[in-house]
Formats: structure tokens, sequence, C-alpha cells
């Protein structure tokens, strides 16, 4: 335990040195970019730990985003559930920010239990049907209850995670170097091992007495836990509570990204994250807008992000990364600077 | 209290709709069923027969009955092109499968919205006007397209049964090891599978236009109500969807007419959550 403990400390914090002092060398319109990308990345792992290390296919992991982010944003802005079971809050004052973060958590990890309890005793298939339709089923939650969740427009939070943008960006950077360290202890951990184990040979592991089921609803609990915190950290960051975070193109998004990072490592989303989010909100749209405008092909920048995470899924279905890593060590080898 | 012509209302819509989702969730059961293929662009087909349906009429000037049977082809190749050009190489990666034909999904419905818009499109009817049951009035095409879409479902049923490649079609769901052994070409059976599987969706979607109104965000939502049928009915079984297809079509007409039709996602989730929690095989499960 000592040395991985070691091991992983170093790198947060190393992580922590070269984005907290990002401030200083990267301009201001990039920062609120790579505050964003924090929360996103925390979403990234989050399916990594679902899909990379125990193997279970979560394709609804942001109907745990939009429910950590409404469960904190209604916190917040408690009048708006009147007419609900939960008006007894409604008159209350607002809860602060960082515990509705948490109740964000709390909340998606309790429905997240009750869907694992559900899906994954099921064999085969279950779990990717039921949780690809999770999110179309969720966005609707939020037409059918307009009044609460403001459907498609959604609604503003008053306070945010900091009055300003370098303390939102600071507080994001926290959110995410604190989900970091504690799931790469989990994946570092002895429960990783068996959730490995129940991973590649799901029989044997079962054979040698662990209690798959058990294992697989921790793991989708877990997951769906840090989920809702990064969609609680999200709508406090940006101050709008929206429906996006519910919708499948936000759940593509994460795979990609999870796909570029490599999977079953949890460093791999932090890597695919920061790349595809930077890439998506900061230079896409505009290499999108020349190649339609000259060609007049009817393709936005989402349409090249799937056709992106398509080709890279037949190309390279276990992530870029493994490609890249043995390229490299390839050439290493060929250049007689590393010989075997 | 309901009125007699609400209940002949209600008996004659659920079944139209019934029948129209029951020609979308067979294809999609008999591809899963036949090569293990969770084809979550299923819904993407199925909208895709609707706007290449009117396109043709739009841009060629056909007549609604050429321009249904063009388009349903037209998606049956485009379901067996997607098969041989994506899928063939990585059928044996679930994970993978399951990503690239929601991304592609996604693709179809955002180059739906950026040619046509987000608005619904109405395809006009192959047969217009009224027919009278009694008193009540009833759209013809409801009855035609009820009537088309069980015709449609009664071919499927003599192919699979009565033809050799059908029947072949059937040894490879059984047993693809075993229909590999006897010398069957299992790659050419799922093209056939896929092409037909798609040639169904078209014809819904075409159907589904010409009754309702098609828009490219049932693109996605089209799998809720496909997932929920085929979970009923048991994943892999055609006979079970075709069942369990009238049972959410009149769940869902009754949900439409008395709650609205916002409300038809939700059921369809909780229909779902039932189903698993009670008989997770469904109605007619094929064992894993």
């Amino acid at each position: 335990m000592g040395k991985k403990f070691i091991e992983v400390a170093a790198g947060v914090a190393v992580l922590a040195a070269v984005f907290a002092s990002a401030p200083l060398y990267v301009p201001e319109a990039l920062i609120w970019i790579l505050g964003m990308s924090f929360l996103f990345i925390v979403i990234a792992m989050s399916w990594d730990l679902v899909t990379g290390y125990a193997g279970q296919i979560n394709l609804g992991l942001t109907s745990f985003v939009g429910l950590g982010a409404y469960t904190s944003a209604l916190l917040q802005v408690t009048s708006r559930l009147k007419g609900t079971p939960f008006e007894f809050l409604a008159g209350q004052t607002a809860v602060p920010v960082e515990l509705s973060l948490l109740a964000g958590g709390v909340s998606s990890a309790l429905v997240g239990a009750a869907i694992g309890g559900i899906t994954l005793r099921l064999k085969g298939w279950y779990l990717a049907l039921v949780t690809a339709i999770l999110p179309i089923a969720f966005v609707q939650t939020t037409y059918v209850w307009k009044d609460v969740f403001g459907g498609e427009e959604g609604f503003t939070l008053p306070a945010g995670l900091a009055q300003t943008p370098i303390g939102k960006y600071y507080a994001a950077l926290a959110v995410m170097l604190l989900s970091l360290a504690t799931m790469l202890l989990i994946t570092r951990s002895n429960i990783s091992l068996r959730l490995k184990a129940l991973r590649d040979e799901p029989e044997l592991a079962e054979s040698i007495g662990l209690d798959t089921v058990k294992l697989k609803i921790l793991a989708f609990t877990a997951s769906a836990f840090f989920a809702g915190i990064a969609g609680a950290a999200i709508v406090n960051y940006r101050q709008v509570a929206n429906n996006d975070l519910y919708d499948v193109p936000l759940m593509l998004l994460v795979i990609l990204a999870v796909v570029i990072g490599g999977s079953g490592t949890i460093w791999g989303p932090v890597v695919g994250g920061l790349l595809v989010y930077t890439m998506k909100l900061w230079w896409l749209k505009g290499v999108v807008y020349e190649l339609v405008s000259s060609t007049g092909l009817p393709i936005n920048d989402d349409v090249i992000l799937y056709a992106i995470l398509i080709a890279l899924a037949i190309l390279a279905p276990k992530g870029l990364w493994p490609v890249v890593n043995a390229n490299i060590s390839k050439i290493l080898r060929r250049s007689h600077i590393f010989p075997r | 209290m309901i009125s007699f012509e609400n209940l002949v209302v209600l008996l004659v819509y659920g079944a139209t709709l019934s029948g129209v989702w029951a020609l979308i969730s067979s294809g999609f059961t008999l591809i899963f069923g036949v090569c293990r293929l969770l084809n979550l662009a299923h819904g993407g087909l199925f909208i895709a027969g609707a706007y290449i349906g009117l396109s043709l009429i739009k841009g060629f000037g056909l007549d609604p009955l050429t321009s249904t049977v063009l388009s349903m082809i037209a998606v049956g190749f485009i379901g067996s092109g997607v098969y041989t050009g994506l899928l063939m190489k990585v059928k044996e990666h679930e994970v993978t499968v399951v990503i690239i034909t929601l991304a592609l999904a996604l693709i179809i419905e955002q180059v739906i919205l950026l040619m046509f818009g987000e608005h619904g499109i109405i395809f006009p009817p192959i047969l217009a006007g009224v027919v009278y049951l009694g008193d009540v009035p009833l759209p013809a095409m409801r009855i035609f397209g009820m009537a088309i879409a069980l015709a449609a479902l009664f071919l499927l049923g003599l192919f699979v049964t009565r033809t050799r490649i059908g029947r072949e079609i059937t040894a490879a769901s059984q047993d693809v090891e075993a229909a590999t052994f006897i010398g069957l070409d299992v790659n050419r059976l799922f093209i056939v599978t896929m092409f037909i599987s798609s040639l169904l969706a078209g014809l819904g979607g075409v159907l589904y236009s010409q009754i309702y109104a098609a828009n490219p965000f049932l693109v996605l939502k089209a799998l809720i109500f496909a997932f929920a049928i085929v979970i009923l009915g048991g994943l892999g079984s055609v006979k079970g969807s075709i069942v369990a297809s009238f049972i959410v079509g009149y769940i869902m007409t009754v949900v439409i007419m008395f709650l609205g039709a916002r409300w038809s996602e939700l059921f369809a989730l909780l229909i779902i959550i039932a189903a698993l929690i009670i008989r997770p095989s469904g109605l007619f499960g094929v064992r894993e």
C-alpha cells in the first residue's frame, strides 16, 4: 500500500502543480474551457471505473451526471420544488454549494445502486440496453415536469462555485484532483484486482467465490457517485442547470475521451478528456465551419467527433494510447537508445 | 366514462401503432437473434426511411407508393452496407458494436437536423381519405398502414420458415458454429439478415411518417419503445416482439390519449423496469 500511495500522491501532485500554475501563462479565455474540461475529465474517469475496470458497459452514465446536477441546482433554487414530493424543502434557505455537490453525488449513487441492482443481476445485454435509454428517458422528465426542471432552457443558479472565474477554475481543479486521487486509490486497491478478475474471466471469478453481483453494483454505484459530483460541479461552474447534461451527445463525448486515452487506467481519461473537451470547445467549431462553408456538406462538429469515434473504435479498439505507446517503444528500440 | 366512439378510436389507433412498432422491433430483434448484434442505429434506419422517401417525392416527383418501395430498399442496402463496412470486422467485440452503432445513430440524427431542420415532416399518404366504422370517422391510412404492417410481418414469417435462405438464417441463429460446419456462408446470411431487418425499419419509418409525423429526434426516442418491446417480448424472439408490440402499443395509445404524448417515454421506461423485475427473460426469451 505504501509504494502505491506514494505513486498516486506523486502523480496527482505533478498534475496539481502544472494546472495550478496554468493561469500564469494561459490566456484567460482558455482558463474557462480548461476548468470545464477538468469536470468533464471527472465524468470520463468515472466511466472508466465501471467500464474499464469492472467491464460493465454503462451507456447511461450521463443520467447520473444530470441527476447530480439537478439535485445540486434544486437544493439551491428551492422555490422550484413547489408542488413536488420535496415541497418541504421549498421554504428552506439554499444549501451551501459544497454540501450541494455532495448531495448531488449521493443522489446519483442511490439511483445508481437501484438501477444497478435491477440490471446487473441479469446476464448479457440487459445492462447495455437499459443504460442506453436512461439518458433519453431522463431528458424527457425535464419536459414533463417543466416547472421544476425548466425544460430545454433550464434555469440559472445564483451562487456558483466561486465569485471569480479564477476562483471557479481552482474549485474545478480541486474537484478533479480529489476525484482523481480517490479513484486512483480505489483502482490500485485489492477491490480493483477483484474487479479486473470479474472483467476478464467472469465465470472463473464467480467460481473462486467472488460475489460478482455485489462487486458490479459497488463499481456501478461508485461511478454514479463521481458522475453526480461532476454534474453538480458543472452546474455550479457555469451557473446554468440544463438538460444537455443528461443527454446522449455528452455520453459519446465521454466514450471518445476514454477511447482516445485508453480504458482501464484512470490516467487515460485524464489525457483523453483534456484533449477532447478543449478540442471541441476551442478550435474544432472553427475548422468545421471552414469545411462546411467551402464544401456545403451537411455536417457539424458533433458529426466529426462521432466519425472519429467510429474510426477509432474500428481501428484501435483498445484505445489510442496503447497504439501510440507501442509505436513509441518501437521507435525507441530502433534508435538503440533503449535496446532490449 | 369512455364513449363508444373513443373505444373504437382507441382499438383502431392502438392496432395501427402496434403494427408499425412491430415492424421496427421485429427487425431489431431479428438482427440480435441471428447475428448477436445490438444495433443502436436501428432507430436511425427507421427515420432514414421516412426522410429518404420524402426526398424522393420532393426531388424526383415520384408518387407515394413508388417512393415507399424505393426508400425501403434503399434503407435495406444502407443497413447491409453498415454491416459490411463497419460492423463485420468488430462483431465479436460487444462494446465496440454498441459504441459504433450509437455514434452512427447520432450522426444520422445530426445530418437530418442539418438538412431538414427539427420540425416534423408529414409524408403524403398512399391512401388518403376517411373510412367510417359505424359513425366513427377514421383516417384510411391508419387502417391501410396496419394492413401493410401485418402483411409484411406475415411475409417475414413465410420467408423465415418456408424459403431455403430463411431456414439457413434460422439455423445460424440457433448455432453459428454448427451452421459454419455444415457449410453455410454465415457472413452472407448476416448480410441478408441485416438487409431484411433494415428493410422492415425503413418500411416502418415510411408508414410512421404517413400516419403520424417523423422528426429527427425519433432516431433515439425510437430506441426506448423498441427496447421496451424487445425486453418484454424476450431478446432475440421475433414472435415475442410482435406480441409485445401489441401490449406496448396499446399501453402507449392509452397513455397518449389520456395523459399526453410527452409521457410515453417514461411509461416505456416503466414497462422495461417492470419486465426486468418480474420476468427478465421476457415472454419468449432466447436463453443465452
